[in-house]
């Protein structure tokens, strides 16, 4: 182990290290001793002055900084705060205000790694570690400059439902090229399959037919239907996308019809296999409708079950006139709608499906647009009683809660049941001619059983995430608990994926309606603008380097390496004439290190996370005894 | 600047809470220039005063600050604080808005924020911003983490004893500051002004605020903020570390007789969130919330609740129709259960109001968008162009237009952004 006495000593090191460590309001401070640490760090070899502040992150907390480099006190800093996810950006950038190198800073995180898991001395002892650890590294950080690298100012969409589409026009409108690929022959996705809409009523073939018309019409997107993504590779800016197209086979898509845009796509009729040259990618692959087990709620073992989709389709078709509802020609004189078919799933209750696997989540749409559905039926056919059985009624946004009363004075009857006692669909037995018969034990009245006979049954079947296994493990994509895509923080980065370039829009991240996945797509298109307008884009500089003088072309580190294509072997001219020797692309290197483990020589570190600054941080983690703090 | 000025940008943004903030963000990182005015001291919104945010518990300021600093430091972002809107007028491609901002009787370019004038002025008022719990002084910082950090005079309670004045090293403080006329001409506008919650005033039947122990929901986020008032949850009346703790769900929302027949959106997942954090902090307690329906809808929502159940917390179904005071400062809970078993009486130490939300502004003699019958901004394609307001140009997001949680704000705020950044682009900008 170094000697620390040596340490302070080593020329190479920075000798004015500022330490910044932020009390968090009492985040930090409620359980680590904030003012003994910067008494500790104080001490260590190499710290210039240790401050603290009640934000770090504030304008005054950032503006000790500046001035501390500013007035040359100190030429590199640690700030000791809440995870760098949150605050690198901001006191890099206000590094660079102070007029020095953004690199020149190193993060220690003593709130979720400290604050927030320990408590007391132990917390105040590990917040010390990271302090030390972090102006070990700081020692020996140097000044770096992000790479630069061109950006193609094109975007690919995938998913042509309402996300999509939305995503699109406004992305061309803002200057950029677009691909839009969609995988079956038809643009609408989902919403195709659905009448009027909640919460205004709206024709939804007439708002898929407005977004379809401005995608369709702008010069500067291309639309591929019947097309998947088969490859993609590439560094964001610049990501190549193998777009394979099929032949439709009608029969496959006659699930899908309904109120369809039928489009053939910007691709001739014959099977083809191209590529795609773009910056960016737009994840609209939206959702799937639940399908209910057999058995669940009678489904598959009563025809008169029918999920909400069928509901709605045959809704959508009706020309009966008189004030009963008749359905395939049977009159229904009475209805249940049952709530949360597929969703809201509880462990211990509910039962888990092949994978062991439930629906946690709400899908967020289904209330407001059974009761759409209901109301629609109440208001043309007065005498179809509609009994609606549902464990809460989230009428939450504009024009719903509406939706919900209206429903109310149009005598819906509501029924209320709680998860674990779950209503039960059989065949009636009561000598009556209705088909069904629904048993509850209504909360509204003293948790009575009650027993309706129906003539049908419309499960509210929610949201599944949509199956994108093959784009997950081609783009390495987050995938939640939930299934669905996962973003990067919900409110900081509520639209970007861990994969830089790639964008979440609409249901593909989780249950939304209409209006939600077409905000979620204009949102990812933004974040889209803001990555490609300029041409050009700056990646953090933490890649692999090759000491070109060390590197004896075993290639150990090529083979090592994770990401396709950042090390390469080239043929270099030196004194011993031409030689193999290692390459990096900057662009493509993950920065992992995977290749600095296996060099023989020691030719190939990281930036900004040297093989020495390693050793600096452990040194510093082991020394307190010999440095006696 | 000088009074009479006119600035022009690209966009203008009227409110710097999260939404504006976003918006602008997202405006200015594709290098539009953009002009924020805030009626506030401080940019933040409501955001920057919550405590912990659903769904994930993260602490507010700490997720609020990154984008209020990179707003407020960035090369394409001007921002102008404690602003009255006086006139927002479209015309074909061009929006001009007159603005005054009033004096806070300290001057902005001097100010370095060091509080010398709070340490040294005599007069003690109640804080607004910790919710009237604690004091603050007639000259002050708003707040920790405000952005401007300038000091602000409040002329209100202010003896004009001088002290601030001589002590300030920058000589900052000015007595006769004037209110300040300025125009701003841009392409397009951004409102996302937000929203204000009703008030118990005026709710005869939760106490008209008379009844002690009855607090707001967003005392509550103060009671419970980690820089919060007493640094811990206690009862303001009496101190008293409270045993039992009720939250009132819809308490003026869902009711036509209290003037909202609509839903306010995030107070079901808010009451759990705070549920869940009281229960941290007062482990023995015993916490129930009194709800019609538990509306838990986003990402992540519905785990959140099923969390809150698991860890005890007590949901009781029914609605509150009456709060009055009882013995030894608690407070008596009348409500008819849902399950139709009647009119029950309970007694809690504290309870929290869940009250209704109502927009921060209205544009009526200000501008000529449209409202909705809810008072909020009207949008006119709220299906595929959930931005668009009545006027061509102008656009709407956050809870400007309807209440909305955090994320389904931000989101919003990205598309209007986007919706914002074209019709620039149209205009051949
Ligand atoms: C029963 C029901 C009723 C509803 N009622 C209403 C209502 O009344 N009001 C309302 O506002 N909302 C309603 N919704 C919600 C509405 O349907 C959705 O908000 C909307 O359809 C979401 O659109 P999307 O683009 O996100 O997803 P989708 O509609 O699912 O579109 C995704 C598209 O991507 C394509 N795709 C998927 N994977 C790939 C791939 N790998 N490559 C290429 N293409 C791919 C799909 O083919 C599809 O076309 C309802 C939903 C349901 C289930
Ligand atoms: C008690 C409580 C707890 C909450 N907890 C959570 C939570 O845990 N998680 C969550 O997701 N959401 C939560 N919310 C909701 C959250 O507060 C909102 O989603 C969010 O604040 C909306 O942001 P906004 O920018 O649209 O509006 P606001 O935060 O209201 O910001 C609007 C801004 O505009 C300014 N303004 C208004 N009019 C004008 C004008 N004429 N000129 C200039 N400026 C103007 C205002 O001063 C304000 O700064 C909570 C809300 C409450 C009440
Ligand atoms: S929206 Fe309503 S029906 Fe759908 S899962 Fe949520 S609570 Fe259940
Ligand atoms: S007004 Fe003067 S004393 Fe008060 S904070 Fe500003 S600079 Fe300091
Ligand atoms: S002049 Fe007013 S604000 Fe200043 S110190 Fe005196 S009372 Fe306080
Ligand atoms: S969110 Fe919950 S508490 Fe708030 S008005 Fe809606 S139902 Fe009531």
């Amino acid at each position: 182990m170094t000697d620390p006495k040596k340490m302070k000593k080593n020329k190479e090191k920075s000798e004015k290290i500022g330490v910044y460590i932020c009390y968090c309001g009492g985040n930090i401070s409620d359980h680590v001793d904030v003012e003994k640490v910067r008494e500790a760090a104080e001490k260590f070899p190499g710290v210039a002055v240790a401050r603290t502040n009640s934000f770090m992150c504030s304008d005054p907390g950032q503006e000790l900084i500046i001035e501390d480099l500013k007035n040359g006190v100190v030429d590199r800093v640690v700030v000791a705060s809440c995870a760098p996810s949150l605050h690198e950006n901001t006191f890099r950038s206000a590094i660079t205000r102070a007029g020095a190198n953004p690199y020149i800073y190193d993060h220690a995180n003593i709130r979720e790694q400290v604050s927030w898991v320990l408590h007391g001395d132990k917390a105040t002892y590990k917040a010390e570690k990271l302090v030390a650890a972090a102006t070990g590294k700081a020692g020996l950080l140097e000044p770096l400059d992000p790479i630069r690298v061109n950006a193609r100012k094109h975007a690919t969409v995938i998913g042509g439902g309402i996300a999509g589409l939305k995503a699109a026009r406004v992305l061309a409108d803002r200057g950029l090229e677009v691909v839009l690929i969609e995988k079956t022959p038809f643009l609408g996705g989902n919403a195709a399959g659905l009448d009027t809409v909640a919460p205004l009523g709206e024709q939804c073939s007439a708002l898929i037919a407005e977004l379809a018309k401005g995608v369709l019409e702008h010069t500067a997107i291309t639309v591929l239907t019947r097309s998947e993504v088969v490859g993609f590779n590439g560094y964001v800016g610049n990501y190549n996308l193998q777009v394979k197209t099929t032949l439709s086979s009608s029969s496959a898509f006659d699930k899908a019809a309904g109120h369809v845009v039928p489009f053939e796509g910007d691709n001739a009729d014959t099977p083809t296999e191209q590529n795609v040259k773009t910056g960016a990618v737009v994840l609209a692959t939206g959702f799937r409708s639940y399908q209910p087990k057999t058995g669940e709620y009678g489904f598959d073992d009563h025809r008169e079950v029918l999920t909400l989709p069928e509901f709605i389709k045959q809704l959508s078709e009706v020309n009966c006139s008189g004030d009963i509802l008749e359905l395939n020609g049977r009159k229904i004189r009475a209805m249940a709608v049952i709530h949360c078919v597929g969703s809201r799933q509880i462990p211990g209750i509910h039962e888990e499906d092949e994978n062991g696997y439930l629906n946690e989540y709400c899908s967020r749409t289904c209330c407001s647009s059974i009761l759409h559905a209901a109301n629609t039926v109440k208001e043309q056919f007065p005498k179809t009683n509609i009994y609606d059985l549902y464990r809460d009624i989230r009428t939450y946004g504009r024009g719903q809660e509406e939706l919900y009363d209206r429903a109310a004075r149009n005598r819906v009857v509501f029924l209320r049941f709680e998860a674990g006692n779950s209503p039960t669909v059989s065949a009636n037995d009561d000598g009556s001619d209705y088909a069904l018969k629904v048993t509850i034990e209504d909360g509204l009245t003293f948790s009575e059983e009650i027993e309706v006979p129906v003539d049908l049954v419309v499960l509210a079947t929610g949201m599944e995430a949509g199956d994108v296994s093959d784009l997950v493990s081609m783009m390495k994509l987050p995938v939640g608990t939930d299934k669905f895509l996962q973003e990067v923080h919900p409110k900081l980065a509520p639209v970007e994926m861990s994969v830089s370039g790639i964008f979440l829009a609409g249901t593909a991240q989780a249950p939304m309606n209409i209006s939600e996945a077409c905000n979620g797509a204009a949102a990812a298109a933004v974040k889209t603008a803001s990555l490609l307008s300029k041409g050009y884009l700056e990646l953090d500089p933490y890649v692999a380097a090759v000491d070109q003088d060390l590197c004896r072309g075993t290639g150990a580190c090529v083979d090592a390496c994770l990401a396709d294509g950042a090390l390469e072997m080239i043929d270099a001219e030196t004194e011993n004439g031409t030689e193999k020797k290692a390459r990096v692309v900057p662009a493509l290197c993950l920065g992992c290190g995977a290749c600095v483990a296996v060099c023989p020589t020691g030719a190939i570190d990281l930036k900004g996370w040297s093989l020495k600054q390693y050793e600096a941080m452990v040194d510093m983690i082991v020394a307190d005894e010999l440095i006696d703090i | 600047m000088t009074d009479g000025q006119t600035i022009t940008c690209d966009a203008l943004v009227v409110g710097g809470g999260i939404a504006g903030l976003q918006s602008a963000l997202d405006l200015a990182d594709q290098d539009f220039s953009v002009v924020i005015i805030e009626k506030d001291l401080s940019i933040g919104g409501k955001m920057i005063r919550l405590s912990k945010v659903f769904p994930t518990l993260d602490c507010s300021s700490c997720i609020t600050t990154p984008k209020m600093a990179s707003a407020a430091h960035h090369k394409n972002i001007t921002i102008y604080t404690w602003c009255d809107l006086k006139e927002l007028t479209s015309n074909k491609g061009s929006v001009r808005a007159r603005v005054t901002q009033k004096p806070r009787y300290v001057d902005q370019d001097k100010c370095i924020g060091c509080r010398k004038c709070e340490y040294s002025c005599p007069v003690y008022v109640p804080d607004p911003e910790q919710g009237g719990f604690c004091a603050t002084k007639a000259i002050r910082i708003p707040f920790s983490n405000a952005i401007p950090q300038t000091a602000a005079l409040d002329p209100e309670s202010c003896m004009l004893c001088g002290k601030c004045e001589k002590i300030c090293p920058t000589g900052a403080v000015d007595y006769f500051q004037k209110p300040f006329d300025f125009t701003i001409e841009a392409t397009t506008t951004i409102l996302s002004t937000g929203f204000e919650m009703t008030t118990i005033e005026g709710k005869p039947q939760y106490g008209d605020g008379k009844v002690p122990n009855v607090v707001t929901a967003l005392q509550m986020e103060r009671l419970l903020a980690p820089h919060g008032p007493y640094n811990r949850v206690l009862r303001p009346s009496d101190g008293m570390e409270p045993d039992s703790i009720a939250f009132v769900q819809c308490a003026g929302s869902r009711d036509k007789s209290m003037g909202i027949p609509y839903c306010s959106r995030f107070c079901c997942m808010y009451a759990i969130k705070q549920a869940m954090l009281l229960s941290g902090a007062l482990p023995l307690a015993d916490i129930y919330i009194y709800y019609m329906d538990i509306r838990a809808f986003g990402k992540g929502y519905e785990q959140f609740y099923q969390t809150a159940k698991a860890m005890g917390i007590g949901f009781i179904k029914g609605k509150v129709g009456r709060i009055e005071e009882a013995e030894n400062g608690s407070v008596a809970v009348r409500f008819e259960a849902q399950d139709g078993t009647g009119v029950t009486t309970e007694n809690h130490d504290l309870v929290v109001l869940s009250l209704g939300v109502l927009p921060d502004w209205s544009p009526e003699g200000i501008c000529s968008v449209s409202t909705a019958e809810d008072h909020f901004i009207q949008t006119v394609q709220p299906s595929i162009g959930p931005t668009l307001t009545s006027r061509q140009g102008i656009f709407v997001a956050g809870a400007a237009s309807g209440p909305k949680d955090i994320v389904d704000s931000i989101s919003e705020a990205g598309a209007a952004a986007m919706e914002a950044s074209n019709y620039i682009i149209a205009q051949g900008k």
